[in-house]
């Protein structure tokens, strides 16, 4: 007959955690405690079923005792090894998972892709990497966890023990004139660009035709609308120097004003709508005013790619501004 | 967190370092692990069985205590004993501890211990 009493249910579901070689020894132990811990019990007046209630509930979970007899770690990534754990994780994070959802992205629009399949591969390519990076990395270290010679190892090849020389110089929150004024230039030499190019002719040697080198229907609407956002950049660029450092909501307002310039340029490259086609046809270069030519493709590429490194630098900036306030430096 | 349980928690992180030496001085005198607790009971030291069972294997496996089955009678008994190398640190320990009593002492008396100031 099995004997099914709670002290045997509680034995078998410590024993179960417990390494074969040390189970033996452990459960004749733990049974005698047990029972000499009932036995006490009982001789001060409590009920025997009682009294095994009582002494097993004092013993706790079965698995968390298991756990200290056997000095096995309860969790997957102890307090020595967290920190590197957290850093790496977070730097191959963010670095690593917005590079592959870029190039997927870019490759999906040079494989003529749209704008919405570009956005799904490149979105699901960074996903999917997110999701192996942190489980590979949170395996490797779980083990190191448990290994002893691979969590030496781990430390030394993620850079031994912290060091004097590991301290960050404590970031300057304070934004410089000169910063600003670079931002401020570049912005108005790109006005300036737009409106140069907007009036740039080229005259056909053959038919003596004067062409307009960017599309004329541009000029109407698009035109105009990205230089009112380059304006607005360099007015909040003028803010944040008001204010004197980047902070949060002026990272966020800053991804708006980013996007609102890099998604229409982006849109009318990959429609073919920036170069006027007769221009491309009296060079003799068609697909320069063609959607899916590698031009094109390659110009909205490039805005995307500068443009998401823009608002990253915006908010690691905000980040960095809040962190140096806390530090108590101005 | 209010007043008793503040309390309990502080006392429990006090006693925790003093229960390894606790048991050391204990088992000069061979005793198992429930007779181990209550001695430590009524010697004004209590612990939970789930801190001190674990705790015995662990100072075992240290070499600072060593043990015996004793099966002669009806229900078997683990006996642990202080080893020398066990007896040695708890006599560290103990002189530790009074240096750590008498510092705390003169710290409540609000001596300053150097007298410099």
């Amino acid at each position: 007959m099995t004997d099914n009493s709670l002290t045997a249910r509680y034995l078998a579901a410590v024993l179960r955690h417990i390494p074969e070689r040390q189970r033996a020894d452990v459960e004749r132990e733990l049974r005698s405690s047990i029972g000499d811990a009932i036995d006490d019990r009982v001789a001060a007046g409590e009920g025997m079923t009682e009294a095994e209630r009582s002494t097993l509930e004092g013993l706790g979970d079965p698995a968390r005792l298991a756990a200290s007899l056997t000095g096995k770690p309860m969790y997957l990534v102890g307090p020595e090894l967290f920190p590197t754990y957290r850093q790496l994780l977070t730097l191959l994070l963010s670095v690593v998972v917005p590079i592959v959802g870029i190039v997927m992205g870019v490759l999906e629009l040079v494989n003529q892709g749209t704008i919405g399949d570009a956005i799904v591969t490149g979105g699901g390519a960074a996903l999917n990497v997110a999701v192996h990076l942190s489980f590979w990395i949170t395996l490797v270290f779980a083990v190191a966890e448990r290994v002893d010679s691979t969590r030496k190892a781990t430390e030394q090849a993620t850079g031994g023990p912290w060091k004097l020389e590991d301290l960050p110089k404590v970031p300057s929150n304070r934004i410089t004139i000169g910063e600003m004024a670079g931002e401020v230039f570049t912005l108005l030499f790109t006005i300036g660009g737009l409106i140069v190019l907007q009036n740039l002719t080229w005259t056909d040697a053959a038919t003596g035709q004067v062409l307009p080198l960017l599309e004329p229907a541009l000029v109407n609407f698009w035109l105009p609308a990205l230089v009112v956002v380059l304006a607005a950049l360099v007015v909040f660029h003028l803010v944040v120097y008001t204010v004197g450092r980047w902070t949060m909501p002026l990272a966020v307002a800053h991804t708006i004003l980013e996007l609102a310039f890099a998604l229409p340029v982006a849109y009318l490259a990959l429609n073919g709508m920036l170069v006027n086609p007769a221009f491309a046809a009296a060079i003799g270069y068609p697909p320069l005013a063609e959607g899916d030519g590698p031009v094109m493709l390659i110009l909205a590429a490039g805005v995307v790619i500068v443009t998401a490194w823009e608002i990253f630098d915006g908010f690691r900036r905000a980040r960095r501004s809040a962190v140096a306030t806390v530090a108590g430096t101005a | 967190m209010n007043e008793s349980e503040l309390l309990d928690a502080h006392r429990q992180e006090l006693r925790r370092g003093t229960v390894v030496l606790a048991c050391l001085l204990a088992l000069r005198t061979p005793g198992y692990g429930y007779g181990l607790l209550k001695t430590l009971e009524s010697a004004g030291i209590p612990s939970d069985a789930n801190t001190i069972y674990p705790l015995l294997r662990r100072l075992e496996e240290r070499g600072l205590l060593e043990s015996e089955w004793d099966t002669s009678e009806s229900r078997p008994r683990k006996f642990y004993r202080t080893s020398e190398r066990g007896a040695a640190l708890a006599a560290q320990l103990l002189i530790e501890m009074n240096q750590l009593d008498a510092a705390l002492r003169e710290l409540n008396e609000g001596v300053p211990k150097g007298g410099s100031s």
